[in-house]
C-alpha cells in the first residue's frame, strides 16, 4: 500500500467528521434504539482512527465513511423510534379521551 | 428521480452485455442493495419527506453501479455498496420520522378538539344539573305555596263557616224568641202556629184586630228569614155537614193566607191547605172543646224552604 501524502488532510477531516457524526448520534439516543448500527459505527470509526495513524488514509477514509454512514442511521432510527412512540402516544390519549367523552355523554 | 432510474436501467443493460468478463458486474450485496432502492422507490413517505436523503442515497449506488461497471475489485464494489445501502436505510428512517412527526402534528390537534369537546360537555351537563336543580326548588317554592294557599283557604272556609254558624244560631234564637210571642210549639214538622176561633172575624174571611196582630209578627218573621215558607191549615169541628166543614176550613186558611199577602209576604212563599173536621185537636163533645178544633195552623218550615206535609 503506498500512501500518498496528499490524502492525509481529508482523512484527517473524514475522521473528524465521523467521530463527530457517531457521538451525535449517541446523544440522540442511537445506542438505545439501534444499538447494532451504533456498535458498527463505534468499530469502524476504531479502524479508521487505526487506519489514519498507520498513514493509510485511503482505509482511513473508506472506515471514516462507513462509520459516518453507520452513525447518521443510527440516529435515524432513534428519531424515528421516538417520533413513532410520541404519535403511538398521542393516538392512545385521543381514543381514551373520545371513549371517556362517550361515557359521560350517554350519562 | 427519473435521470436517476434512466441511470440505473443503462447501467444493468451493460451490466447484462458484458456478463463474460472475469470480475463479477455485481456482489450479492449490491443485488440487495438494489432491491432495497427499488422499495425506497415504492416508498411514498420517502418521495413526500426524505427527498435530499434518496437523492444522497442515488448517487451512492450510482457509484456503486459504476465501479461494478468498471469491473474494479469486490471490495471496492461492496464498499460502496454498504454505503449506498446505509444511505437508503438512511432515507426510509428520516421519512419515517418525519412522518411520524406530521401525525404528531395532527394527532395533537385532534387531541385538543376532543380535549375542547371533553369541556364542553362537561359544562353543559353542569349546566342542565343546575337547570335541573332549579326546576326542583321552583317546584318546591310552588308545592310550599299551594300548600300556605290551601291552608289559607280553608281557614278562610271555616271563619266563614263559623260565621255562617253563629249568624244562623243568631237568627234561629231570635226567631224562637219571636214564635214563643207567637206562642208557637215545636212538634216534629217544624214549629206551629195556631191561630183560635177568636182571632177571626164574624164573617171568618178576615182576621179580625187580634189577628191582624198575630200575622203581622208572623209576616214581620217571614221578613227576617226570607229562606222560610209557611203552610196556612185550616181546620172545621164537627157540627153540620162535612162539605161545609171543608168549606170553613179553607176560608179560614184563605183569609190568613190573604192577611200574610196584604202584609207584603211573597205568594209563592204561602201555601194553604183546608182539613175540614179531619185532625181535631180536642173532643167535639163540648163547646168549649168545639172552639179549640175551630182554628188555623201555621207550619213554619225548616231554614231550606221545606214543610213535611201531614
Amino acid at each position: 500500500m503506498t500512501a500518498c501524502n496528499s490524502m492525509k488532510a481529508p482523512a484527517t477531516a473524514d475522521v473528524a467528521v465521523s467521530q463527530a457524526a457517531v457521538e451525535n448520534a449517541s446523544q440522540a439516543d442511537g445506542t438505545e434504539f439501534a444499538p447494532a448500527d451504533m456498535q458498527a459505527a463505534r468499530e469502524k470509526l476504531a479502524l479508521a482512527k487505526k487506519a489514519l495513524a498507520a498513514k493509510d488514509y485511503k482505509a482511513a477514509t473508506d472506515y471514516a465513511n462507513q462509520a459516518q454512514a453507520d452513525a447518521k442511521l443510527a440516529q435515524a432510527k432513534a428519531g424515528s423510534a421516538k417520533a413513532q412512540s410520541i404519535s403511538a402516544t398521542l393516538q392512545e390519549d385521543i381514543r381514551v379521551l373520545r371513549a371517556e367523552l362517550e361515557r359521560a355523554g350517554s350519562q | 428521480m427519473k435521470n436517476i432510474r434512466t441511470n440505473l436501467v443503462l447501467a444493468s443493460a451493460v451490466l447484462l452485455i458484458s456478463a463474460c468478463a472475469s470480475n463479477p458486474k455485481s456482489t450479492s450485496l449490491l443485488d440487495q442493495v438494489r432491491v432495497d432502492y427499488v422499495q425506497a422507490q415504492g416508498n411514498p413517505k420517502i418521495a413526500t419527506y426524505a427527498a435530499l436523503e434518496m437523492q444522497s442515497a442515488t448517487e451512492a449506488l450510482a457509484k456503486a453501479n459504476a465501479a461494478a461497471k468498471e469491473r474494479e475489485s469486490l471490495e471496492t464494489v461492496d464498499k460502496l455498496a454498504y454505503l449506498a445501502k446505509q444511505k437508503i436505510a438512511l432515507a426510509t428512517e428520516v421519512a419515517s420520522k418525519k412522518s411520524s412527526e406530521s401525525e404528531i402534528a395532527s394527532s395533537a390537534a385532534i387531541r385538543d378538539q376532543v380535549r375542547l369537546d371533553q369541556r364542553t360537555q362537561q359544562v353543559e351537563q353542569a349546566r342542565l344539573k343546575a337547570e335541573e336543580a332549579e326546576r326542583s326548588a321552583q317546584a318546591a317554592r310552588d308545592a310550599a305555596a299551594a300548600a300556605t294557599q290551601q291552608k289559607n283557604l280553608a281557614q278562610d272556609n271555616e271563619a266563614q263557616a263559623q260565621r255562617l254558624a253563629a249568624e244562623a244560631s243568631a237568627r234561629n234564637t231570635q226567631l224562637e224568641a219571636q214564635l214563643a210571642e207567637l206562642a208557637a210549639k215545636k212538634t216534629e214538622r217544624g214549629l206551629v202556629i195556631t191561630l183560635g176561633d177568636v182571632l177571626f172575624g164574624t164573617d171568618l174571611a178576615r182576621l179580625n184586630a187580634d189577628g191582624t196582630r198575630v200575622a203581622q209578627r208572623l209576616a214581620t218573621i217571614l221578613q227576617q228569614n226570607p229562606k222560610r215558607a209557611v203552610l196556612v191549615e185550616g181546620f172545621a169541628d164537627s157540627t153540620g155537614q162535612t162539605r161545609h166543614n171543608q168549606e170553613l176550613s179553607e176560608r179560614r186558611a184563605a183569609a190568613v193566607r190573604d192577611a200574610l199577602l196584604d202584609m207584603g209576604v211573597a205568594r209563592e212563599r204561602i201555601s194553604q191547605r183546608g182539613y175540614g173536621e179531619s185532625y181535631p185537636v180536642a173532643a167535639n163533645d163540648t163547646a168549649a172543646n168545639r172552639q179549640l178544633n175551630r182554628r188555623v195552623e201555621i207550619v213554619l218550615s225548616d231554614d231550606r224552604g221545606v214543610i213535611t206535609p201531614r
